[in-house]
């Protein structure tokens, strides 16, 4: 049996505050908070345990180039909207289905999104993750992912939009197999003992 | 719909055909997450209803003059298996009768899905109905409510619902399928439990104000029920967690 993290489960429409509060995945109505997603919430923060990629402005991501364009590329990131990359932001040149690690500088409101900071990525495998998974497969301060790279001797870039990219000499099948397993069971505890374990026995 | 000639008795000495007191619900079990590859999912069981739900989205809206720039747009695909039921149900392509449910489901989640947050898009809500037996759009739509909560879309509430029924002059919960065919008035309903609020009221027959009013009570008291069946299935879909998704609904 699995130990969930600290915080409760909180539904879809249930109060998680008496008072109007600011929280993000909430609304209020008539003076009270509810919650929109099925989250954890504890200490005033709502997380949801599902749910697509919202790009902001500074994230990380992976995308694939999906159109060339005159004056740029498309790229796929695992989110409703295509996203922009503009050629004057990058010096090398892309082609359709590269791999690429890139940064959002700007989204507005009807969500077009602007890429820069763009690098081809080696040759390498495409995972996919539930968006919200991301922080739970970087660990705190990277932990996670230099575990895993330490055990497995991948480099593995990981976009925040739940793209992540496994390029070098190592065992990406195990990678990909630990992934999953972080990824069924991000909102338990000592999770980063039990990947420990797995990465061991695997080897 | 059966003639009177061959109409049962649909209620003996308070008991109900399937030994069901009028105040008294199916079994119904939900469970979340069974398919790999939707965004959110759902399998319930209600009686002998068997339905299927799955979610994707927030995604691209195609074709592209639906998009919206203000909304997502919110679409919804109902559908009988052709092995679902008698009379031909399914068998032929969309019908007047899925038509109808599709819609009714699409607007009743309108009510409660913030679209705002997902300008340009399209959330897909698709049932199939495996096998049916009376109450289909009620199962249903506690099913795709259940998929919606688990693809992470925001709502403002878990929509549950259930259907009131007139049998042999007396108003009865949850009606199946000969009670459906051969009684006196059907009354579908969806609630927001939170706020109590209907999001789907539909109606067959006739009902005095005093039957009507003693069947919403009774429906939404039953609502509450169901809500805490959705919500248990979601709950459980994190408190044992598994790689791979698949049924695991037991007898």
């Amino acid at each position: 049996m699995v130990i969930l993290m600290q915080g409760k489960i909180v539904m879809p429409g249930e109060l998680i505050s008496e008072k109007p509060e600011r929280i993000s995945y909430s609304y209020v109505d008539n003076g009270k908070t509810y919650s929109t997603v099925v989250g954890l919430f504890s200490k005033g923060k709502l997380v949801p345990l599902q749910g697509p990629y919202e790009p902001l402005p500074d994230d990380l991501v992976v995308g694939i180039v999906a159109e060339v364009r005159f004056s740029g590329y498309n790229i796929d990131m695992n989110s409703p909207y295509m996203a922009f990359l503009s050629s004057r932001e990058i010096r090398e040149r892309f082609s359709m289905s590269d791999a690429i690690l890139a940064r959002i500088i700007k989204v507005d409101e009807v969500k077009s999104i602007d890429l820069g900071d763009a690098k081809k990525l080696p040759k390498g495998l495409l995972i996919k993750v539930s968006p919200v998974k991301v922080p739970r497969i970087i660990g705190k301060k990277n932990s996670m992912v230099d575990m895993l790279k330490s055990a497995t001797g991948c480099d593995i870039f990981i976009g925040r939009n739940g793209y992540i990219w496994i390029a070098g000499k190592g065992d990406a099948i195990l990678v990909q197999k630990a992934i999953k397993m972080i990824e069924a069971q991000a909102h338990t505890t000592g999770l980063t003992d039990r990947v420990a374990q797995f990465l061991k026995k695997q080897k | 719909m059966g003639s009177s000639q061959d109409k049962p008795k649909l209620l003996t000495n308070g008991k109900r055909i399937d030994g069901r007191g009028v105040e008294d619900l199916r079994p119904i079990k939900v469970e979340a997450r069974v398919l790999n590859d939707a965004d959110g999912s759902a399998y319930i069981e209600w009686g002998k209803n068997k339905i299927l739900a799955g979610v994707y989205g927030p995604s691209e809206c195609i074709p592209r003059h639906d998009q919206s720039l203000y909304r997502s747009v919110v679409r919804c695909r109902y559908n009988m298996a052709p092995f679902s039921g008698l009379e031909g149900h399914g068998r032929s392509g969309p019908s007047r009768r899925s038509k109808e449910l599709s819609k009714v489901l699409k607007e009743a989640f309108e009510n409660v899905i913030i679209s705002e947050n997902f300008p340009k898009t399209q959330i897909e809500i698709y049932v199939e109905v495996l096998q049916s037996d009376g109450g289909t759009r009620c199962a249903a739509l506690t099913a795709a409510a259940v998929a919606l909560a688990d693809a992470g879309i925001p709502m403002k509430d878990i929509l549950s619902a259930v259907a009131v029924c007139k049998i042999d002059g007396q108003i009865a919960l949850d009606p199946g399928k000969e009670e459906d065919n051969f009684g006196e008035s059907d009354m579908p309903m969806a609630f927001s439990t939170r706020t109590g609020e209907i999001m789907l009221f539909q109606m067959d027959g006739l009902l005095t104000k005093e039957e009507f009013s003693k069947g919403v009570k009774l429906a939404r008291a039953a609502a509450e029920k169901i809500r805490k069946i959705q919500t248990d299935a979601i709950g459980k879909a994190y408190e044992e967690p598994k790689t791979e998704r698949f049924l695991t609904i037991k007898k």
